[in-house]
């Protein structure tokens, strides 16, 4: 799992590749832990290189958009495989998460 | 009530404290300077009475002694330094030898030094004579005989102020411990006390959340099991008669520990309390939903698979928030993808309708079965959970279903470590 962090026309854009799930997640919190507190930020989610979502990793994900939403801010997945886009669609998270 | 390292600690400082009363005591009493041993301009005035018990080792070869100056130490143990100055009537300084008493030979004796304008010579406790030697037409004078000093390479201490100096230090000592370490040690028990406490009451709400006796009535069988994945487990199960329904609930809670065990205690109670009312499905989901929406402390969010069976009808409704589907004698249930709870306060779910049948077989379950991965990274999977249900034969209890699935799981983990709390519950319509 890898987490990269690029800021693109005043924008946050996190890839993550790989798959998120128990084990990877504590990683991928660590790596974006420097965007919370951030005021205002719009980010940027690419997951077109993401396997795997478990739904541990989802609540992170989850929490990581309400985050940011409440310190003003905007999260939106730009791109997802279909496998974690059935993982969004069944827990009814794709109308927040994709937008 | 004092705490044991604090007991231990103060019992330290009161008998160091003694000690050092005693210590003071014996310094002032046994005090070098109070008096000078001897100081005389004519050292030959106490010649005389020495002379018996130093004739042996005068008869050995020492050449008559002029004069002699008596040192004696303070206790029998004790290594003094005496600091001696003899000067002749020219100025020049003299070496003195030492004689001591009790037999002890002058090998042995430590040191003799010279230092600028002092003789130095270590004494162990014995009574010392300081024989000074006669030399023609040079009359010799004691100047004085300075305090006792303690040497320390190029330093030279007074030994009272060695004593106090030494004092300070383990006062000091004692007191730092008394404030600061031993508060501090304190905290870090206290801390790991409270640590263990909170975990403890985590886990009663956890047990106290879900459903432990399983209702019996004569036209179902039901029953469910738990497996957290550490001590404090994130899913929930309920289920009880409502009216003459059977209901239950199934869910998988994010963010385990002991905050959420809190709020998992919380919403059962809620729900055991509200579901008796005869609130409808969905309604229920929605009040769930408010509630944890409405403690965003927690960080809180959860799928639920809420369902009540008519005995009159065998019909099934029920509500789902983004929780696992169910499986029904062996398919997949149609389950319309619905929010979980606790992300949007205004959410409204609606439920859904499915006939049972007499032997109809439930199984809910969370993601910790279908996620669960073995060495080789791969998942159990729903297709593997359906094949397994498929592969029940008839006959067979709920409570047995629910240890077979149990351990098929297990089997096929492997020696891979559990990533996720499971819940299980089975339900047969008799």
């Amino acid at each position: 799992m890898k987490t990269v962090i690029t800021e693109r026309d005043g924008r946050i854009v996190i890839a993550v590749e790989g798959e998120l799930d128990t084990d990877t997640c504590a990683r991928f919190q660590e790596d974006i832990a420097s965007l919370s507190g951030r005021e205002g930020l719009e980010a940027e989610l690419d997951l077109s290189k993401l396997d795997y979502i478990s739904s541990k990793a989802l609540r992170v994900l989850i929490a990581l958009r309400q985050k940011i939403v409440s310190a003003g801010g905007t999260m939106k997945v730009t791109s997802v495989t279909p496998t974690v886009r059935e993982i969004f669609d069944m827990t009814g998270l794709s109308g927040s998460l994709l937008g | 009530m004092l705490s044991s390292p604090r007991r231990v600690s103060l019992l330290l400082l009161a008998g160091f404290g003694v000690l050092l009363i005693i210590m003071t005591v014996v310094a002032v009493r046994f005090s070098r300077d109070v008096s000078l041993v001897q100081q005389t301009d004519n050292l030959r005035d106490n010649l005389e009475t020495i002379a018996g018990s130093i004739s042996e080792r005068l008869d050995s070869g020492y050449p008559d002694p002029y004069g002699f100056i008596e040192l004696t130490a303070r206790t029998q143990k004790k290594k003094e330094h005496y600091s001696l100055v003899l000067q002749d009537a020219s100025g020049a300084l003299l070496a003195p030898s030492f004689v001591v008493d009790k037999g002890l030979d002058i090998k042995d004796i430590l040191y003799f030094d010279k230092d600028d304008d002092h003789f130095m010579a270590t004494v162990w406790g014995q009574r010392c004579f300081v024989v000074v030697y006669d030399f023609p037409d040079r009359p010799l004078t004691l100047l004085g005989l300075y305090d006792n000093k303690y040497i320390f390479d190029d330093i030279v201490v007074s030994e009272k102020l060695f004593i106090i100096l030494i004092s300070a230090f383990f006062l000091i000592l004692l007191l730092l411990s008394w404030f600061w370490l031993i508060p501090a040690i304190e905290r870090m028990y206290d801390r790991k006390d409270k640590a263990e406490i909170e975990l403890s009451v985590a886990r009663e709400l956890q047990q106290k959340a879900v459903t432990r006796d399983f209702t019996k009535e004569p036209w179902f069988d039901i029953h469910a099991e738990l497996r957290a994945m550490k001590d404090v487990g994130g899913d929930i199960y309920l289920c009880g008669m409502v009216g003459n329904k059977l209901c239950f609930i199934v869910g998988d809670v994010s963010d385990k520990g002991t905050a959420a065990s809190f709020m998992m205690f919380l919403l059962s109670s809620f729900i055991r309390s509200r579901v008796q009312v005869g609130l409808p499905l969905d309604r229920l989901m929605g009040e769930v939903n408010r509630i944890i929406c409405d403690n965003p402390d927690y960080g809180m969010f959860c799928t639920l698979f809420i369902g009540a069976v008519n005995p009159d009808t065998l019909e099934m409704e029920y509500c789902n928030a983004g929780h696992t589907r169910a499986l029904v004698d062996g398919e997949f249930l149609e389950q319309d993808p619905q929010l979980i709870a606790g992300i949007d306060r205004g959410f409204v779910w609606h439920t859904q309708k499915v006939m049972l049948h007499h032997g109809s077989r439930l199984l809910l379950y969370t993601d910790g079965v279908t996620e669960a991965r073995n060495e080789e990274r791969a998942f159990f999977g729903e297709k593997r959970l359906r094949e397994w249900m498929r592969s029940r034969p008839e006959g067979i209890s709920c409570r047995e279903d629910c240890s077979a699935l149990l351990e098929a799981v297990g089997a096929f983990r492997g020696k891979a470590h559990q990533n996720d709390d499971i819940a299980i519950m089975c339900i047969k319509i008799l």
